[in-house]
């Protein structure tokens, strides 16, 4: 089952380009790898795909509705959360205090709000920072509150941006684990990674970009054998 | 940095703040049976009223973080509808005072429709040119404000329940129990947004507005919530003014100056606190009170500081009253540099230092 589908997604800024006639499906429970150089557009089709821009042209179809013109807010509640590649922690609450704001997405009850919260601080292993304020986190740890709040909306879909940038390989490793288990949850992620060995781990299917436009989409095997995702990253030879 | 953070982690009541909040509770209560001077009771009023207007703001500016400098608007419109009710139609002001409250949230729905378009400085510009259109409006509105030379109530009816007289506001005792019931009312609404479902949101709004957005926080609703309750009770602290004094004008009722002073009480005392704007209020209300009644120059003279005869003090006699804009400036750079927190937090701070070096 299909659930997310991007269609002809393109989007202008002015005269530019910054997606054109992009399209992929997301099948249910899924891990689907976004890749492509520094500027290509992985963040900008996040932005469109949850809101936060209009999609020019296209059209976005998350659980069998159409997303086009629905608000940020509107699109978490239907079940599609996203993560920030320069992660935005509410930094003078504490870290419980920030899923707890992911988790009243669903209930009004700060009580039911607090026990979702921290399932979800456990989740991340973040237990230890309960009353620590967001702001004074370590980047790792930052990233993993992010995570926690997200998944405290209790998405259907997970789209992480750079979820992996500026960690060092343990804590990447960590997240990789972190990955894995959301996906035994059952709950479909899209993730836009730079760094291609960790990508090539979690991904069951890739989609390539460059300079907007999709330039391939395959199996992890099938995108490093594909000579114009090679080209696209390490120039031509010629 | 520690002691810092823990200040914002804090949540809970403990018994110590229990206790002492039921003891100034019960000394407030008592106080105009023990003192009837009524410079100390008008001390009291204007203190009250500070933090009716400053909680008020603090729920918009400090939690949700819409620094509004406009709300001497949704002042004046509490003040004027009272006003204006009492005097053309006869009704009593605390009908009045609710009527104002229904014009607020109207007024309020206006601004916030236009103003949360905007973002940051861009909305504090906003917020500063709706207050001034206000003003001007209540200036060329001639039929309805009577223009610059404002409106007298000669008196205020009494206070009637069931035919019973409770008070006939003759003295400043009623105002007094008044000001005191709006100012708990004040906290206590506070209180219960900030153990609320909207405290959270406001405080994700403040800290990230994309982040609490992509949350499922809808910005347009939440920052609305805000500005209304917000505004009500800023109203609410209009009529109450209007009432006490007995006079509206445009200059004393919707001038920026106020609108700028409804948000240093919440700076200076912490912004975002429970308790923050009772502490600006505390500071502002006397400091001011000092100022203009010369006493500072009084205290540097007696404690033989400047001699009266010199030529500091004549200048300071002269000119110290007619400085208190200068003060509160110097003394919001004071705060901002050294108490970024505010006075609440930075007291805490300290205290916090002083335990944690005991134990």
């Amino acid at each position: 089952m299909v659930i997310l589908e991007v269609k002809n997604v393109s989007k202008f800024f002015g005269g530019l380009a910054a997606n054109s006639d992009v399209s992929f499906n997301v099948e249910q429970g899924m891990i689907m790898g976004l890749i492509g150089p520094n500027g290509a557009g992985k963040t900008t089709l996040f932005n469109c795909i949850t809101g936060y821009y209009p999609p020019s042209r296209g059209d976005v179809t998350f659980d069998g509705r159409r997303m086009n013109g629905l608000q940020p807010n509107q699109v978490c509640k239907l079940g599609m959360a996203r993560t920030w590649q320069k992660v935005r922690p509410l930094a003078k609450m504490s870290v419980l205090d920030n899923v707890m704001v992911g988790a009243l997405c669903r209930t009004n009850s700060l009580k039911v709000a607090r026990e979702l919260a921290m399932e979800q601080v456990k989740v991340v292993r973040l237990e230890h920072r309960l009353n620590f304020p967001a702001g004074g986190l370590p980047i790792g740890e930052r990233k993993k509150l992010e995570v926690a709040r997200v998944l405290a909306t209790q998405p259907k879909l997970l789209l992480l941006d750079e979820i992996m940038g500026g960690l060092n390989p343990a804590e990447s490793d960590e997240i990789i684990k972190l990955i894995f288990e959301i996906k035994k949850d059952g709950i479909t992620q899209v993730v836009i990674e730079h760094d291609m060995k960790a990508i090539m781990r979690i991904s069951e299917r890739i989609v390539v970009i460059n300079s907007g436009e999709k330039l391939a989409e395959g199996t992890p095997a099938e995108i490093v054998a594909n000579p114009e995702v090679v080209e696209a990253y390490l120039g031509s030879e010629h | 940095m520690s002691a810092n953070l823990s200040v914002a982690g804090q949540r809970g009541v403990s018994p110590l703040g229990l206790g002492l909040f039921a003891l100034a509770l019960v000394a407030l209560l008592l106080f105009p049976l023990f003192v009837n001077s009524p410079y100390a009771l008008h001390m009291m009023i204007l203190l009250f009223l500070s933090v009716i207007m400053g909680e008020s703001w603090n729920i918009l500016g400090g939690y949700a973080g819409q620094y509004s400098v406009g709300h001497a608007a949704y002042f004046g419109v509490g003040a004027y509808t009272t006003m204006i009710l009492m005097t053309a139609k006869g009704i009593p002001p605390w009908f009045g005072a609710w009527a104002g409250v229904v014009m607020v949230i109207g007024v309020a729905l206006i601004i916030g429709s236009i103003c949360f378009r905007l973002r940051g400085p861009y909305f504090v510009l906003a917020s500063i040119a709706v207050a001034e259109i206000m003003r001007l409006s209540a200036f060329n509105l001639k039929d309805l404000t009577n223009g610059a030379e404002g409106i007298l109530a000669v008196s205020v009816p009494p206070l009637t329940i069931g035919g019973t007289v409770i008070t006939d506001f003759l003295s400043k005792v009623p105002f007094y129990y008044f000001g005191l019931g709006l100012a708990l009312l004040t906290i206590a609404v506070t209180w219960a947004v900030e153990h609320s479902k909207l405290g959270y949101f406001f405080q994700a709004i403040r800290e990230d507005q994309d982040a609490a957005h992509s949350l499922g926080i809808s910005l347009t609703l939440y920052k609305n919530i805000a500005l209304v309750i917000s505004a009500i009770f800023t109203s609410l602290a209009g009529s109450y003014y209007a009432i006490y004094v007995g006079f509206v004008d445009p200059n004393t009722v919707l001038p920026l100056d106020l609108s700028v002073q409804i948000v240093l009480i919440s700076i200076i005392g912490g912004i975002g606190t429970l308790f923050g704007p009772v502490v600006g209020a505390l500071v502002l209300v006397p400091l001011s009170e000092a100022l203009r009644s010369n006493l500072i120059t009084k205290a540097l003279f007696s404690i033989g500081l400047v001699s009266e005869s010199s030529k500091i003090g004549a200048f300071l006699q002269e000119n110290l009253s007619h400085a208190h804009v200068l003060i509160y400036g110097v003394l919001v750079v004071i705060v901002i540099l050294f108490m970024p927190e505010g006075v609440l937090g930075f007291v805490s701070r300290l205290v916090h230092k002083i335990t944690r070096r005991d134990a």
